[in-house]
């Protein structure tokens, strides 16, 4: 069961959960077990894990020791009763919202209009190719979210800290609309990271990362992960959740939650059938990259917070830059659920908006230096992107323009490095925009 | 420390014992592959209580090993030491078993590196030297000096000039003179030559090379028989030094090592095979003045590798007709072949000794041949590599 997370024990947590099994070595770090498959016992023991009547692992497709301790450790620091790893942040996505809405009535997703670009491909391509319909509506507005529930919705999804204008969503608000409608609430927390903000506190029933950014931290693997709040009564209304309530010849006859009594119906589906049947799995060399990561999380995610502050603050002081996105500069629409919800801070990926032309942003980003451009987030170096032409270029214009994405929006992944350092070299770019606005013909 | 090597029935063969030696599935899980303990340290029971004998990574480390196990089992040795480098074990076992006034007979055709180490390293530590032509068992002979020659050292094949050495002579010369004979086994590997069972008391390896076989880590190893050294079981000096100096392999790089190892076989195989293809391809050739490589009938040390190898190894090296400007030029001029230091990967790689692996004998009657050319030939296919040699040739001639 879950035991519930405090700031000051984050910090044990962080570098300890996980590693409570026994390991016959006594190693004092994880072992990378690099393998593709496990020897069973003896015939009889392979026969009763493959039934699921017995616990263990059998292939690294589905469960392996190394990833299993990442796992623990994730669903610890999200004060969750378990999770499942994923290859990456998008599958993890993927497989939470495919158990879901993939089997039954019910195909119907409410979503925040601020989510990462790869997240709303999935659900307006990839997931409505199967028949998922979306609604996207405003996070920092309840009221919306009830205006948008059908009677076939069966998923709320938003983000903790909106990629990339570090919007802050109303979660408390929304899940109480949620548990009106009977729907769970994923929350995508990867921005925040459970250091900054935990969902499940805030009313979510699940968490999904990238744990590819600050979990990891240093830009070198990726993962993902699901973690179950195990709060969500599947069994209240059967008839809408026949994918754990109805007993299926591929759980041995049983209905998951009669074969999962005690455990989490939702991750047992997560796992044995859609990391199973599309095989999104994390491999056991990086899931010990992202576990050493996770040992100085609370650390990293504190300093780059703070640089943050201080480079919004300085954007925001600048003639170059009409406007930055942060909950931190006056004026922010997100100041009062960040005083009430991020006591530790809005994290360090926000974005601004140039007060020059398109073919600004080109020139601008070219001139950086110590801005890295690249598609990427949570590394300890800064990172700088172009929504409109990256992360977010799938989108329409509209939809764009609904998620406050202007051509002009540059988003900013704060690194740890010298804020000092960091100021200067927007400075120098902010500067050289400046003089190409106000002498045009040069 | 570390536990000897069980001998077990299950590996009575070659490549059997390279899948499983030392490679058991881990006992708590079931794992197929042995675990990477990516750790320094180990917790204890009690006081110096520990539960599988494992203390801190520099004295001994699960992954490294079943590494060691499984390389000791191929060489047929009774303990392997797994170090940072092939140099770095070099150094560990000559400091394990030389004092103050030593003296070393060194075979003369050998890797610079070797050389370097004894020559510039070592020698300010009173340790002498005497080159050797390794073919001249008489000369070997001759260069021991009774009493303070505490180790004969040899490569064979030799590199760069591939010659064979009589190990057994060696062996029996080492013997009289109450000495060891450490043989360097990176060109042959443990699937081509056993120098142990030829009466070596230690065997090298830059494990960098076939054993890795891939060219992607770095390592190196010591393996050692039953001999005693100074009143003491060699294999303790050894691991002394290993643990008490601290050049040792890290477990990522042991998992790789021991990964390479594995398929040692099947890659030795196809390597000699694409080896003898362009030796005989070259032999040829009218740029190509002399080809040096055991597997030629002609070769003089033919026979006696016939006798004391299983076949005759992957390195070719030649002498170009249009000497050092040939040399350099056929060197610069491959597209497929690298131009690289190192060799033993599966990737052919192509070098000019006298400016890169043996560049610090340059100018030393050790000095090889400037219009020599060395192949570490892969295990592409052989056709490709003869085209890619073939212009090299045309645009040196």
């Amino acid at each position: 069961m879950s035991v519930p997370v405090t700031d000051h024990d984050l910090s044990t947590r962080q570098i300890h959960a996980g590693t409570e099994n026994d390991l016959t070595q006594r190693t004092l770090t994880v072992p990378i077990y690099q393998s593709a498959a496990f020897e069973f016992p003896d015939y009889e023991a392979a026969k009763q894990m493959f039934a699921q009547t017995r616990p263990g692992f059998t292939y690294t497709r589905t469960g392996n020791p190394t990833v299993a301790v990442l796992e623990q450790r994730i669903a610890d620091l999200e004060g969750g009763a378990g999770a499942v790893a994923t290859g990456s942040g998008q599958s993890a996505v993927a497989v939470a919202l495919l158990a879901l809405l993939g089997q039954g009535s019910g195909k119907h997703v409410v979503a925040s209009e601020k989510l990462y670009g790869g997240t709303v491909d999935l659900l307006t391509d990839s997931l409505a190719d199967l028949g998922v319909e979306v609604a996207f509506v405003d996070p920092t507005t309840p009221g919306a979210w009830a205006a948008a529930v059908r009677p076939d919705t069966r998923a709320f999804l938003l983000e903790s800290i909106g990629n990339p204008l570090a919007t802050l969503p109303d979660l408390p608000g929304i899940a109480d609309v949620a548990r009106a409608a009977r729907v769970p609430v994923v929350v995508d927390n990867t921005l925040a990271s459970p250091a900054l903000y935990r969902p499940l506190e805030k009313g979510a029933d699940i968490v999904v990362h990238s744990a590819t950014k600050f979990f990891g931290g240093h830009g070198n693997a990726l993962a993902g992960a699901v973690v179950d709040g195990g709060t969500f009564d599947w069994s209240a209304e059967p008839g809408r959740w026949p994918q754990f309530t109805a007993a299926r010849a591929r759980w041995g006859g049983q209905s998951l939650v009669d074969k999962c009594a005690g455990a989490s119906p939702y991750l047992h589906l997560v796992r044995a059938k859609y990391v199973h049947d599309l095989g999104t799995t994390l491999s056991p060399f990086n899931a010990s990259q992202i576990l050493q990561g996770t040992e100085t999380l609370d650390l990293r995610v504190a300093r780059h917070t703070a640089s943050a502050v201080a480079v919004a603050e300085f954007l925001s002081g600048h003639p170059a830059v009409a406007r930055v996105h942060h909950p931190a500069v006056p004026g922010d629409p997100g100041a009062g659920i960040a005083a009430r919800d991020f006591p530790r801070g809005t994290g360090s990926v926000f974005s601004f908006d140039l007060a020059a032309p398109g073919d600004a942003v080109g020139p601008f980003i070219d001139s950086l230096r110590l801005f890295k451009l690249v598609a990427n987030i949570g590394d300890t170096r800064s990172l700088v992107a172009h929504p409109a032409a990256m992360t977010h270029c799938r989108l329409t214009p509209e939809q764009r323009a609904a998620g406050g994405i202007a051509e002009t929006t540059i988003r900013l992944s704060i690194g740890l490095e010298s804020p000092e350092d960091l100021v200067a070299d927007l400075r120098q770019a902010l500067d050289g925009v400046l003089e190409t606005v106000q002498t045009p013909g040069k | 420390m570390t536990q000897p090597v069980t001998t077990s029935t299950r590996h009575r063969g070659f490549t059997t014992a390279a899948v499983h030696a030392g490679q058991e599935p881990d006992p708590l899980t079931g794992a197929v592959i042995p675990p990477i303990y990516q750790t320094s340290t180990f917790a204890q029971d009690g006081i110096n209580v520990l539960r599988a004998g494992h203390e801190y990574s520099r004295g001994s480390n699960p992954t490294r090993s079943g590494f060691e196990h499984q390389l000791a089992a191929l060489e047929g040795g009774e303990r392997g030491f797994a170090f940072a480098s092939g140099i770095a074990a070099e150094d560990a076992l000559l400091r394990a078993v030389l004092r103050p006034g030593d003296h070393v007979v060194l075979g003369a055709d050998g890797y610079g590196g070797t050389n370097r180490l004894i020559t510039k390293v070592l020698a300010p530590w009173e340790i002498a030297h005497t080159p050797v032509d390794i073919t001249d068992l008489g000369a070997v002979r001759a260069a021991v000096r009774p009493g303070t020659t505490k180790v004969l050292w040899l490569e064979t094949p030799s590199n760069p000039l591939l010659g064979i050495a009589d190990v057994a002579g060696w062996a029996q010369v080492a013997a009289d003179a109450g000495a060891l004979l450490v043989v360097d086994n990176t060109f042959a590997s443990p699937y081509l030559q056993n120098p142990l069972a030829l009466g070596a008391h230690a065997v090298v390896h830059s494990t960098t090379k076939y054993i890795g076989g891939h060219s992607d880590v770095l390592g190196g190893a010591v393996v050692v028989g039953t001999a005693e050294w100074r009143d003491a079981p060699l294999a303790e000096a050894v691991g002394f030094q290993q643990f008490a100096a601290g050049a040792v392999a890290g477990p990522q790089d042991s998992y790789l090592a021991a990964r390479g190892l594995k398929t040692l076989s099947l890659r030795m195989e196809r390597h000699q095979a694409n080896a003898q293809a362009v030796a005989e391809w070259l032999l040829e050739r009218p740029e190509v003045a002399r080809v040096l490589y055991p597997g030629l009938p002609d070769h003089p040390g033919h026979a006696l590798a016939a006798a004391q190898m299983r076949g005759f190894g992957g390195m070719v090296s030649f002498r170009l007709a249009g000497g050092e400007a040939a040399a350099r030029t056929v060197a610069e001029s491959t597209e497929l072949y690298s131009l690289s230091v190192s060799l033993g990967g599966v990737e052919s790689l192509i070098c000019y000794p006298s400016e890169m692996t043996h560049a610090s004998v340059k100018g030393t009657p050790l000095a090889v041949p400037t219009d020599l050319v060395r192949l570490s030939v892969g295990i592409e296919d052989v056709e490709d590599q003869l085209d890619d040699l073939e212009r090299a040739l045309a645009a040196s001639s």
